[in-house]
């Protein structure tokens, strides 16, 4: 019924993550979004923080939590903690995961012939975390005239030392080109639809058989495969060790443009385990109004065809993102507005929202703008923080909190991880030890 | 078709103009059902937002022959119109209202395919095919006549089609002595005490047991029906582009509705498809989106959200009887485009033995009558596979839905009834009248 516990806006990683940890421990949850969030964006890698001369993400993450002002000088502690419970659940749901904070980075390529460093990955690119053998070389297969991977493109930019920025690379890089059974009598071809290709059992062996071929053909010696992120949807798992297995060599699969294929079988997995624990998702509900009394939400109200849909709450958690994911709207008039509870932004002045160079990812000083919170990641007011939380039952978690500059920190799941884990503990009343106590009883729905 | 009103028609509508919010992320792409099975669909996003962009352009292009182009693109008629592209779209762009504007500006100005007519004139089939229903059903459901069908009219011969149920629902109800007509023209209950019935062409024709389960239902809950006058809500002719007799039915049915909804009548439909069009499509999709039109929108209830809503408030007899069975559910597309959440599915909770299951499956693939035309059958049997076979693998003997299309779509491909969520709400009302009274009746109901 329209009555939750808890209503987490928003359904991206720190959203999802957020509701199934309150699930588990016997919530009733609702995660309302505008849409799908923005881990169908997502290419794989689970960014925990970055810096060039950081040993390893832990080293990262407290670089980051020195800084005055940024997320992790608040939830550093919890980042730690945060990724045990991340590993184990996907372990779980089927969608294991690779790295550690304290493991050191490894370079990821991707699908443009960039390279990001990475510390956590899915099972499918956990080949990026190996150091590379002497000799090693990298073979780039991709299907013939699928247009958001080129092989040789990438090989050909893979093939300068300077991308490598330093890390250990292949020996070597080559690039093959191949027709999978029936890809190229297609329209339309995008990774959805070569993904759910290679869900299928027979198609994928055939498939990779013709691509071990190809892979041979570029001479002896170790290699490892580089392959668009394509291998499976809801099969995802035993495409990867058939890969594995046919070609006969560690397989990485690169990120692509969006569709981000590792991002949607991350956001199935966490949607299937919400349901699980009866818990709801709904998609096309953009909040058009907040009923609050004195420091209290009390129901959120969505846009809907005609009247509004109205959930009646116990609590509220803000994961509607940043700029990307409009959670914060940047007027014209220069102000920037949070779109739920219109809470007060901290963020530059509109002369310096953007700076310098317009492709460079550190000259957009907006996108630290966000919310201030308490250490229950309930919102202050960024101007008078002391005198304490603007709303008792609302939590901020993920890319809305201020501070946070994660596409050159690198930090940007990290903070959805540990922001859902501190969220999600403070609204269970208490700590983790609560897991041991006895939940209710899986919802029928 | 003008030129200028092309522009006007086009540009200066904020449905159209939506697509400007348009980031061009490719979700819409990742949910549509049919992109998912069929090729010859590109994909919301091409034909909508980014095609947009051409139909926007101004002065609009002009062809050698000299014509308006209205859309670099034709495959925008394999959209199946079921709205997951809008409601997942995280920008809010209104793909699918664009898509369904765009047909209807292919088909303006040319008569329309003699099948696209006749399966969008759902009152007259029903009118004309009541009287003789044992012919009509023998008819429409022999596979010679059908293959003969396909031949001539383009209906594919396996698809679903309903049975007729003999004299109208209108027609009964009002030999029973139901109140049918406009406001004003005999006393009424006050309006906290009934509701205005929209029970489409699906309840008057053909699925009159669904109509027969409302009525039970909300007179159990103290509403007496009225069912005033009504036509076609006009979604099958804004499915097949036929605008303009939809904006005829949809004119007829907010003349009459709209004096009940200015009274303070809710109006309730058993076709949330037509709650839907009621609600949102005559504005978004027709233009018509006056005072008596948004009075209409806002007095339409789908019926188990009406349902829910007098639960909310402590209203609902909850006095249900014990159902005992597995219930595998589809939420039907156009349900979501409500924007109300599951309704039945907490309705059903309420229901003692009543075990539920959402099948979390996109679409049925009928989409109305998409499904129905031989050139598209397979690929909305595609879009419809893996819930017809997880309902058969689920060993229920039958499946609900609250849409009548689907229902008939579901059905078919299963080989087991569909029903619609409020029937099992009757028969948890009769259930518990059977073992001696409201046994555990609540929440003060308005007896």
């Amino acid at each position: 019924m329209p009555s939750a516990d808890v209503a987490v806006i928003g359904a991206g990683l720190a959203g999802l993550l957020t509701a199934v940890r309150l699930a588990e421990d016997g919530a009733r949850v609702v995660v309302l979004s505008e849409g799908n969030g923005t881990l169908h964006w997502a290419g794989g890698p689970i960014d925990l923080g970055f810096a060039p001369r950081a040993s390893d993400a832990a080293d990262a993450v407290r670089g980051l939590a020195r800084r005055r002002g940024h997320p992790y000088a608040l939830l550093g502690v919890d980042v730690a903690p945060a990724l045990d419970w991340f590993l184990q659940l996907t372990t779980d749901l089927g969608l294991p995961h690779a790295g550690s904070l304290d493991g050191g980075f490894g370079p990821l390529p991707t699908g443009i012939g960039g390279v990001r460093p990475v510390s956590v990955v899915p099972a499918a690119q956990a080949a990026a975390l190996e150091p590379w053998a002497p000799g090693e070389r990298l073979v780039i297969a991709g299907q013939a005239g699928f247009k958001d991977f080129w092989p040789r493109a990438v090989a050909s930019s893979l093939a300068r030392p300077e991308v490598w920025g330093g890390f250990s690379r292949p020996a070597r890089v080559t690039a093959v080109t191949v027709e999978w059974p029936g890809l190229h009598e297609r329209r339309n071809l995008n990774a959805l639809r070569i993904a759910e290709a290679f869900d299928n059992p027979d198609w994928r062996t055939a498939a990779l058989d013709i691509t071990a071929r190809a892979v041979a053909s570029t001479g002896p010696g170790p290699v490892r495969v580089g392959l668009p992120a394509v291998l499976g949807l809801r099969d995802h798992p035993r495409a990867l060790d058939a890969a594995e297995e046919r070609l006969g060599a560690p397989v990485m699969e690169f990120p692509l443009v969006p569709p981000g294929i590792p991002g949607i079988r991350l956001h199935d997995v966490l949607r299937a385990k919400l349901r699980a624990r009866g818990g709801r998702l709904l998609l096309g509900e953009r909040v058009a109004r907040v009923e609050t009394t004195r420091r209290k939400v009390t129901a959120v109200a969505t846009t809907a065809a005609t009247r509004e849909l109205v959930t009646h709450v116990g609590a509220l958690v803000l994961a509607t993102g940043g700029i990307a994911g409009s959670g914060l709207i940047g007027e014209p008039s220069g102000v920037i507005r949070e779109t739920v509870l219109g809470l007060p932004v901290e963020g530059p002045p509109i002369e310096s929202w953007l700076s310098g160079d317009p492709l460079d990812p550190g000259s957009l000083p907006i996108a630290a703008a966000g919310l201030r919170t308490d250490d229950t990641l309930r919102p202050v007011d960024p101007g008078r923080p002391t005198d304490g939380p603007l709303f008792d039952n609302v939590r901020v978690v993920g890319a809305l909190l201020a501070g946070q500059q994660w596409m050159v920190e690198r930090c940007g799941d990290g903070v959805s991880l540990a922001s859902a884990w501190r969220a999600a503990a403070s609204l269970s009343g208490a700590a983790p030890k609560r897991r041991a106590t006895p939940r209710r009883a899986e919802a029928v729905r | 078709m003008t030129i200028a009103s092309v522009v006007e028609e086009a540009a200066h509508e904020a449905v159209g103009l939506s697509s400007d919010e348009c980031l061009k992320c490719n979700i819409c792409n990742e949910v549509c059902p049919v992109a998912r099975v069929d090729d010859r669909f590109p994909g919301p996003k091409y034909v909508g937002p980014q095609a947009q962009r051409f139909r926007l352009a101004a002065p609009v292009p002009i062809n050698l022959d000299g014509k308006p182009v209205l859309t670099p693109d034709r495959t925008v008629d394999w959209c199946s119109g079921c709205g997951w592209c809008t409601t997942a779209c995280p920008a809010g762009v209104k793909i699918a209202e664009v898509n369904s504007r765009a047909r209807a500006s292919i088909r303006a100005g040319h008569r329309p395919r003699l099948r696209d007519w006749l399966i969008s004139q759902t009152d007259l089939i029903g009118r004309f095919g009541a009287p003789f229903t044992p012919l009509a059903n023998w008819t429409l459901h022999n596979r010679l006549f059908r293959a003969l069908i396909e031949l001539v009219l383009g209906i594919h011969r396996k698809a679903p089609l309903p049975l007729y149920a003999g004299r109208s629902f209108r027609s009964r109800f009002k030999r029973r002595g139901g109140l049918v007509g406009r406001a004003g023209e005999a006393a009424l209950p006050p309006p906290d005490r009934a509701v205005v019935y929209f029970h489409g062409c699906a309840a008057n024709y053909y699925e009159q047991h669904v109509a027969d389960a409302a009525i039970a239902v909300l007179e159990r809950n103290g509403f007496q029906v009225i069912a005033p006058p009504q036509e076609c809500c006009g979604l099958p002719m804004i499915s097949n582009g036929l605008y303009q007799g939809a904006r005829t039915k949809a004119r007829r049915n907010i003349d009459v509705l709209a004096e009940y909804a200015r009274l303070g009548y809710r109006i309730v439909g058993t076709s949330t498809s037509c709650t839907h069009t009621l609600k949102a499509e005559y504005a978004e999709m027709l233009d018509v989106d006056d005072a008596d039109a948004r009075a209409v929108s806002q007095a339409t209830w789908d019926i188990c959200e009406f349902l829910l809503d007098l639960h909310e408030q402590g209203r609902l007899d909850t006095g249900f009887g014990r159902v005992d069975q597995d219930l595998p559910y589809h939420a039907p597309c156009q349900l979501r485009s409500h924007g109300i959440g599951l309704p039945a599915l907490d309705l059903f909770a309420l229901v003692p033995g009543l075990r539920a299951v959402d099948m979390d499956h996109d679409c049925c693939g009928i989409a109305g009558t998409y499904g129905l035309k031989k050139e598209k059958y397979d690929t909305a049997m595609r879009v419809g596979d893996d819930l017809f076979r997880r309902i058969e693998a689920s060993g229920a003997p039958e499946s609900a839905c609250d849409s009548e299309t689907c229902r008939w779509q579901i059905a078919t491909a299963t080989g087991r009834p569909s029903k619609h969520p409020v029937e099992y709400l009757a028969a948890a009302y009769a259930a518990a009248d059977a073992v001696g009274g409201a046994a555990g009746t609540s929440a003060g109901a308005a007896h």
